[in-house]
C-alpha cells in the first residue's frame, strides 16, 4: 500500500471505531454492536489497565499491552484510530475548518516547551491514583470522557429526539418508535461535562491534538514509548522540496519542515503529511534496522522529573475542595408518615463491585453502566464517593431500583470496578440492607393498609405481617440483596420509611428456596 | 377516616330506609328483582374448570353468549391484563399470554377495528412486556402492545363519588377506546391479600403512591367508580397463594384449573377470592365495595354457570 493511503485508512477505521463505541454509549440494542464493542473495550488503554490490576493475565486485560506493543512498533496509532475522543477531536477540528479563513495553514510546528506541564500533569494522575484517588484520571482519561460527553451530553438530546419522534408518531396511531425512559442527571455532573466538552473542543478548535499532547495521560504514556518506536515518520531528504504542507496539516503540531525533524512523542500517527506531500517526501522508517545515526531529539533533556511545587499545588487545591455531605437532616415530627430522616449513609455501588473501595479505586467514570441499566437506576454522582470516587456512579433508589434479573451492567464493564456476574451469583450478591423506619410507615402512622415496599420485594425479604387488623412490613436481612425496589416503591414523604443501607463491603445473601414446581389443588369443585 | 365512618353511617342508613320501604337489606340495584335466568347470554358469572385455557376460555365466551355482546362491529376495544412483572409465564405472576392473545382473537372476530393492549407495569415495562410472553402472543394474535410507563400518556380524570381518590391520571387508551377487557390473574397479595380484577385497574392509572398513602383498600374501591370494565376475564389456572403478587418461585403456585368470566367486577372478584381460599368479606376493598354499593358479595343470587372439562 501506498503511504498516501494511509490516511484513508486511517479515518475509515477511526470513524468505524467511534460510530461503533457511540452506538454502544447511546445504549442502542444490538447483538453486532455489543460484540464489536466488547473487543473494542479491551483496546481502551487506562480501562485495560484498571482491567488487568482486578484480573491478573486473563486475555481480556491484555489490551494496554496489544497497544503499547502497537506504539512501539507504529507509534502513537491509538491517539488517531482507537481512541474515540481522539476522532471526536479530528471532527471537531475539521468542523471549525469550514469556519476559519486561513484554510491552507491549519498548523504550524510549535517547538515542543510543553514537556513540563504534560509530564507533570501525568506525574500528578499518577501520585493520585498511588494514594488511591482516581479523580484526576476520572477527570482526564480519553476513553472516559468520551463516555461522559456521550452519555450526559450526547444521550439526553439523542433521548429528547426519540421521544419527540416516538409521541408524534403516537398521535397518528404508530407505535413503531419505543420511547425511552428518562434518566437523572445530576446538575453539577452535567455541568462538569459541559466543561470538558468545552474544554477539548476549543483546544481542538484551536490547535489539533493539543489535549493529547497536554493533558491527556494515555497520550503522554503512549509519547514516551512513541519516542523510541521502530517505525518512525522520517523525512526523505532529497525528496524534500520544503513546500511545508506536512506542516500545515499536521494537527499534532509536531512537524519542524524547515528543520525535516519530526517530534515522534507528539505525533499521533494519523498521516496526513504522508497524504499531502505530493514529492513522497516523508515515509515510514524502521530506525532500528537503519545504519545511519538517528537524528538526536533537541528536548530530550527536558524530559525532567516531575516539579513537585507544581504537584503540591495541584494536589492541594483539589484535596480542598469540600466533600460534599449528603444528607442535611431535618429535625423528625412524628404525626404524619415519612418524617424520619432516611437513606444510606454511603452511596450504594452496583452488584458484582464487591465493595466501596473495589468499586472506587477501579471505575473510571465512563458511565457505560449508566447508560446500559435498563431501569436506570445508575447515576452519575458528584462528590458522594469523596474525592476518591469523584463522579463515579451509584444506585439511586429514589429514581428507580436494581431489576432483579438483570445482570447488564456486570457485563459493560470495561475496568473490571462491576465484575461479571451470573443471575444465580446476582440474587445473592447484598449491595446493601433494607431498614424499616416503624415510626415512619403509613400503616403504624395512618392505620391504613399499604405494603408497597412487600409488594415489589422480588425476594420478598420485605414481608407483611399481621399488625392490628393490618400488614406490617417486616425485613428479614439474611435474605435481602438491598435491590431497593421496596425502597422506590415506598410512598412516604419526604422521607421514606423503608431504605437501603449500603453494604461498605458486599455480603452473599441467602439464596431463595430451590423451586418445587406448582402444587395441585385439592378441591373437586368450585366453592361458589 | 370521618368520611369512610359517615359514608357507613350513610350507608347503613340507606339500606335501614330500603327496608322500611319494603325492598331487601342488600341494595344492588342492577340486580334487584332480577330471576335466575338460564339461557346462554345470560349468566352473571360462568366458571370453568379444566386443564386447556383457550379451550376453557372459547367455552366461557359461548357460555356467556360471545363476544359480540361486548365488542360491536367496528369498535376499538382495550384489553388490560396483568404485565406487572419481568418474569416467564411459569412463574404465573402475569396474566397467561395464550388467554390475553385468545381474547385478542374473540375481539377481532367479533369485529373489532383495533385491539390494544398495555400495562403500568412495576419493573421495567419492555422486560416485562417480552419476557411475560404477552408482547409476542398479542402482536401475533393482531392486537398492538403500547408503552404505559410514560406520565405523557395519562391525563387527568375525576371520579365522582370517590371517597379518597377522587382525581387520577388514567392511560389515554382507557379513555380513547369503546371497550374495556380487563383480563387479571389471580393472586396472593401481601397487603390486600388478593388482587384480582379491581386490583388490576391499578395498572392504567399514573399515580399509584398515592393510592397506597390514602388507604390503600378505599382507592382500589373509588376507581370502580371511575369506570367498570366492560368485562372481566380472570385467569385462576396456577395460582400464587403465597409471596404476592410478584413471587419468589413456582413453589408459591397451586394448580387451581379456573378461569372466570364476568362483566360483574365485584362478584367475579368475589368468586375469584373463594377459589383463592379465602372469604370474600375479609378482603378490605371488597367490603368496602359491598358497603358503597358498587356491587354485593352475595353470590347465592347470582345467576352462575358453572362447568367442568
Amino acid at each position: 500500500m501506498k503511504l498516501r493511503h494511509l490516511k484513508k485508512f486511517r479515518i475509515a477505521v477511526s470513524v468505524f471505531i467511534f460510530m461503533i463505541l457511540l452506538l454502544f454509549f447511546l445504549n442502542i440494542h444490538n447483538q453486532w454492536i455489543d460484540s464489536v464493542s466488547n473487543v473494542l473495550l479491551h483496546l481502551q488503554f487506562f480501562p485495560s489497565v484498571l482491567r488487568f490490576m482486578t484480573v491478573f493475565f486473563s486475555v481480556a486485560t491484555l489490551g494496554f499491552l496489544l497497544v503499547l506493543l502497537l506504539t512501539f512498533l507504529f507509534g502513537r496509532v491509538y491517539c488517531s484510530s482507537l481512541c474515540p475522543l481522539g476522532t471526536f477531536q479530528d471532527f471537531i477540528s475539521a468542523l471549525s475548518r469550514r469556519f476559519k479563513r486561513r484554510k491552507h495553514k491549519r498548523f504550524v510546528y510549535t517547538p515542543n516547551r510543553k514537556l513540563i506541564l504534560r509530564y507533570s500533569v501525568l506525574a500528578a494522575v499518577i501520585l493520585f491514583w498511588a494514594f488511591g484517588s482516581l479523580f484526576l484520571l476520572n477527570l482526564l482519561d480519553p476513553y472516559s470522557n468520551f463516555g461522559k460527553i456521550s452519555v450526559t451530553l450526547v444521550q439526553p438530546v439523542f433521548s429528547w429526539i426519540n421521544n419527540g419522534l416516538a409521541y408524534l408518531l403516537q398521535q397518528f396511531e404508530v407505535y413503531s418508535i419505543s420511547p425511552m425512559l428518562p434518566q437523572s442527571l445530576p446538575y453539577d455532573v452535567v455541568a462538569v461535562s459541559v466543561g470538558i466538552f468545552s474544554v477539548i473542543g476549543v483546544m481542538s478548535v484551536w490547535r489539533g491534538r493539543l489535549f493529547c499532547n497536554s493533558l491527556c495521560p494515555v497520550g503522554s504514556i503512549l509519547g514516551l514509548v512513541a519516542d523510541r518506536s521502530m517505525y518512525k515518520i522520517t523525512f526523505k531528504d532529497e525528496a524534500c522540496t520544503l513546500c511545508r504542507k506536512c506542516e500545515y496539516v499536521c494537527k499534532a503540531e509536531c512537524i519542524d519542515s524547515v528543520g525535516k525533524q519530526v517530534d515522534h512523542g507528539r505525533c499521533v500517527s494519523c498521516f496526513n503529511c504522508f497524504t499531502v506531500c505530493s514529492n513522497e517526501g516523508l515515509y515510514y522508517e524502521n530506525v532500528y534496522t537503519k545504519k545511519s545515526a538517528v537524528p538526536v531529539r533537541r528536548e530530550e533533556t527536558m524530559d525532567s522529573p516531575p516539579r513537585r511545587n507544581f504537584l503540591l499545588t495541584v494536589a492541594g487545591g483539589m484535596l480542598s475542595v469540600p466533600v460534599l455531605k449528603k444528607f442535611a437532616h431535618a429535625q423528625p415530627h412524628a404525626g404524619e408518615p415519612g418524617m424520619v430522616p432516611s437513606g444510606t449513609q454511603l452511596p450504594v455501588t452496583p452488584p458484582g463491585s464487591m465493595s466501596y473501595d473495589h468499586f472506587t479505586s477501579k471505575c473510571i467514570a465512563c458511565y457505560l453502566c449508566v447508560s446500559a441499566c435498563p431501569t436506570n437506576v445508575i447515576v452519575p454522582s458528584f462528590f458522594d464517593y469523596g474525592l476518591e470516587g469523584f463522579m463515579q456512579p451509584k444506585l439511586d433508589y429514589h429514581k428507580s431500583f436494581c431489576n432483579y434479573d438483570c445482570v447488564r451492567c456486570t457485563e459493560v464493564c470495561p475496568t473490571g470496578a462491576i465484575q461479571q456476574l451470573d443471575l444465580p451469583a446476582k440474587h445473592t450478591a447484598q449491595i446493601g440492607i433494607a431498614k424499616f423506619l416503624y415510626e415512619s410507615c403509613i400503616v403504624t402512622v395512618d392505620g391504613t393498609d399499604c405494603g408497597a415496599c412487600s409488594e415489589h420485594c422480588p425476594s420478598k425479604a420485605v414481608d407483611m405481617v399481621p399488625y392490628n387488623g393490618l400488614w406490617l412490613p417486616e425485613v428479614n436481612p439474611d435474605i435481602c440483596i438491598g435491590c431497593g425496589a421496596c425502597e422506590f416503591a415506598c410512598p412516604t414523604e419526604p422521607y421514606k420509611a423503608i431504605f437501603v443501607e449500603s453494604n461498605v463491603v458486599h455480603q452473599e445473601a441467602i439464596p431463595i428456596e430451590e423451586e418445587d414446581g406448582p402444587r395441585d389443588h385439592d378441591e373437586d369443585e368450585f366453592p361458589f | 377516616m370521618d368520611r369512610r365512618n359517615f359514608l357507613k353511617k350513610g350507608a347503613l342508613y340507606g339500606a335501614v330506609t330500603g327496608l322500611t320501604a319494603g325492598t331487601f337489606g342488600r341494595v344492588t340495584p342492577a340486580l334487584a328483582g332480577l330471576k335466575p335466568d338460564t339461557t346462554k347470554g345470560n349468566y352473571d358469572l360462568v366458571a370453568v374448570r379444566g386443564d386447556d385455557l383457550p379451550a376453557m376460555f372459547n367455552r366461557a365466551m359461548d357460555e356467556m353468549g360471545g363476544m359480540s355482546q361486548w365488542v360491536k362491529p367496528g369498535q376499538t376495544v382495550i384489553v388490560k391484563p396483568n404485565i406487572g412483572w419481568d418474569v416467564v409465564p411459569e412463574r404465573a405472576a402475569n396474566t397467561n399470554p395464550q388467554l390475553v392473545a385468545e381474547v385478542v382473537k374473540h375481539c377481532l372476530e367479533a369485529g373489532a377495528r383495533r385491539v390494544t393492549v398495555f400495562d403500568h407495569t412495576c419493573d421495567n415495562w419492555q422486560r416485562s412486556y417480552s419476557n411475560s410472553g404477552i408482547e409476542d402472543a398479542v402482536r401475533e394474535a393482531g392486537a398492538r402492545i403500547v408503552p404505559g410507563n410514560f406520565e405523557r400518556n395519562y391525563r387527568d380524570v375525576s371520579i365522582p363519588g370517590a371517597l379518597r381518590l377522587k382525581e387520577a391520571k388514567v392511560h389515554e387508551q382507557i379513555i380513547d377506546n369503546d371497550v374495556l377487557i380487563n383480563v387479571p390473574v389471580l393472586k396472593h397479595h401481601s397487603s390486600t391479600t388478593v388482587t384480582i380484577a379491581m386490583k388490576n385497574l391499578m395498572g392504567i392509572v399514573w399515580d399509584r403512591r398515592f393510592w397506597h398513602r390514602s388507604d390503600l383498600h378505599q382507592c382500589i374501591a373509588d376507581f370502580c367508580l371511575y369506570r367498570k370494565p366492560d368485562l372481566n376475564i380472570v385467569d385462576a389456572m396456577l395460582v400464587m397463594t403465597q409471596n404476592g403478587p410478584r413471587g419468589t418461585s413456582t413453589s408459591d403456585l397451586v394448580r387451581k384449573n379456573s378461569l372466570l368470566v364476568s362483566s360483574d367486577i365485584v362478584a367475579i372478584d368475589a368468586a375469584s377470592t373463594m377459589i383463592f381460599g379465602a372469604q370474600p368479606s375479609d378482603v378490605g376493598y371488597l367490603r368496602i365495595a359491598e358497603e358503597m354499593q358498587i356491587g354485593s358479595l352475595d353470590l347465592s343470587r347470582r345467576n352462575i354457570q358453572r362447568v367442568y372439562m
